[in-house]
């Protein structure tokens, strides 16, 4: 059975009765049994996925209304709950939390008849960019074993593009979509704040993170950002998008665009490596008829400072609740003071955790809060509004989503402030709310390198057409695992 | 500069026991360091504009049943109660 065919592709061939559901199944879960041992991808594996699969054929054959995914085999990142299955955030702390609901990303996927195959690795609270801070170990480069795979979804982009599942789901709260999809040479697409209900995410930073597809074209974000994205009730910061269909005119190509190039992000500190691959995709660029300037946003150099102080003040307040009373793991609570408890439980958090806690307690509080919290946010106001001046002369920005190739696993963990500057070009987006993307677009060195690609908010129709543009101009090898 | 005994108060109140971590002291003073830079970014005298959402935007505040025993979730239920430390 041929897994290397795009999310699209299969539910075509589905739909026509080509292939069988449960072979395709069946063979997706030998694969993840053959390879994810080496790769670390899951945290567990879906054991009903072939039953379900075989719904799904008896629906087909009979003639019945089967849903948009034809039993699309997809995965998912382990911080969205989808219910009766376990949901660990990659932490020891949630090592037994079963979630007892669906996010609604997940009630809507469902109700289009795709197969979740298991929830992927990530770093711990999403916290981290390599995958290294989960609590179960690493997830590994699929290009080269022993790179780090970007993250926080690092197990969701590994997935996809090892050929474990056709499609996945990550967060993206500071490039933890768009971040592994380079480093994995997949596509991973961070939406407009608000775009994708958050409910049944596990909270991080509330106010910048987002839901993202990470799958092996542009057209299969657009197709399940068709299935995924709207008005939710039960999250007050999603908007209503009309039913817009991205896939309609994906196609229409970028003649006649003006695209800017974010000097911030393509300046010092960016391989010479990276900046000849961005020089390339804007020579591509401009051959399909857009034109290509240097424009500046200031604030950019700021913005991981900003990003820092505002996720740790949020994530130190979404992670007050893990006390290990209402949940958590089996810790007996007999011959212990409160709050010595709780400090004891809360030991369960790794390292990186822990240090964004305290930093989340540090930076808003009484005494320092003028000097980093608010000059944070005064910084992401600042970068919105240069943002939103770009966008009133040019359609599209870009940059590389990555600064610098996948490195090697332990080559900067011990070195925080080094692993900051790695999300330089990807924070932007979240802190200004605007949709991004990243297309793989070269190999260095055997080494993935994706382009990003930013539009103004809800302009996503827009930016997939500039994206499946640019996915065009470029062939890449077959993954060599 | 932030000092040793700042960050370990501060994580005293986050409930993060740091007694034998001085590593975790090393590098939060690193990370605030590095947060140093947001000094020389002149925003100082700009405004704070923060998105409001009126309330009648905000979903409706009524109780919705849930269709399981979600107390059965809570790790140290016991016949009708939830089990915690006492406080001191």
């Amino acid at each position: 059975m041929n897994l290397n065919i795009s999310a699209m592709e299969f539910v075509q061939e589905a739909q026509n009765g080509n292939i069988s559901v449960e072979d395709y199944i069946a063979s997706t879960m030998e694969r993840i049994s053959n390879v994810d041992e080496k790769l670390g991808a899951f945290l567990s594996v879906n054991n009903d996925a072939i039953d379900v699969a075989r719904g799904i054929d008896k629906k087909i054959k009979s003639g019945q209304k089967t849903g948009a995914c034809y039993g699309l085999p997809m995965s998912i990142k382990d911080n969205i709950c989808i219910k009766g299955g376990k949901t660990t955030c990659a932490s020891r702390m949630l090592e037994q939390f079963v979630a007892p609901y669906d996010a609604t990303v997940i009630s809507k996927l469902k109700a289009q008849d795709a197969i979740f195959v298991g929830k992927t690795n990530m770093d711990e609270f999403a916290m981290g960019l390599t995958t290294e801070f989960s609590a179960f170990g690493p997830s590994r480069n699929p290009w080269n074993t022993d790179y780090v795979p970007g993250g926080s979804s690092g197990g969701s982009a590994v997935s996809v593009s090892a050929l474990e599942c056709s499609a996945s789901l990550g967060s993206d709260t500071g490039g933890s979509v768009r971040n592994p999809a380079s480093f994995c040479s997949v596509v991973g697409l961070k939406p407009t704040y608000g775009l994708i209900s958050r409910y049944g995410l596990i909270s991080y930073a509330n106010s910048i993170e987002q839901i993202g597809p990470i799958t092996r074209t542009v057209k299969d974000a657009a197709f399940l950002l068709n299935i995924i994205s709207g008005h939710d009730p039960n999250d007050n910061t999603t908007t209503n998008n009309h039913g817009t269909d991205y896939l309609e005119n994906i196609d229409s190509g970028i003649e006649g665009k003006r695209i800017g190039i974010i000097k911030e992000m393509t300046a010092d500190g960016v391989d010479d490596a990276v900046l000849s691959v961005v020089n390339d995709a804007i020579s591509k660029l401009e051959d399909l008829g857009a034109t290509c300037e240097e424009i500046s946003l200031d604030m950019v150099k700021y913005s991981v400072a900003a990003y820092y102080v505002i996720t740790a003040t949020e994530a130190g307040s979404n992670l007050a609740r893990y006390d290990n009373i209402r949940y958590g793991y089996d810790f007996p609570t007999e011959g212990f003071e409160f709050n010595s408890y709780i400090k004891k439980a809360r030991m369960r958090f790794g390292p990186e955790v822990m240090r964004r806690i305290i930093l989340g307690g540090f930076v808003p509080s009484a005494g320092h809060s003028g000097r980093y919290f608010l000059k944070a946010l005064r910084v992401k106001n600042k970068l919105t509004e240069e943002i939103n001046e770009t966008f009133k002369t040019y359609d599209l920005l870009l940059a590389p989503t990555v600064p610098v190739l996948p490195f090697k696993i332990g080559e900067k963990i011990d070195d925080p402030v080094a692993l900051f500057m790695i999300d330089i070009n990807t924070t932007t987006a979240n802190l200004t709310g605007k949709p991004a993307i990243s297309v793989p677009f070269a190999l260095s060195n055997g080494l993935p390198v994706g382009i990003q690609l930013f539009a103004d908010s809800m302009n996503e129709p827009l930016l997939l057409q500039a994206a499946c543009a640019l996915e065009k101009t470029t062939r890449l090898p077959e993954i060599p695992l | 500069m932030v000092t040793e005994k700042e960050i370990e108060t501060v994580a005293k109140m986050m409930k993060i026991e740091t007694d034998n971590h001085k590593e975790y002291v090393d590098k939060v003073h690193a990370m605030i360091d590095y947060f140093d830079i947001l000094d020389s970014a002149g925003i100082e005298s700009d405004e704070l504009n923060m998105a409001e959402i009126p309330i009648s935007s905000l979903r409706e505040d009524k109780h919705v049943p849930f269709d399981g025993n979600l107390l059965k979730c809570v790790n140290h239920y016991r016949k009708h109660y939830i089990k915690a430390p006492k406080l001191s």
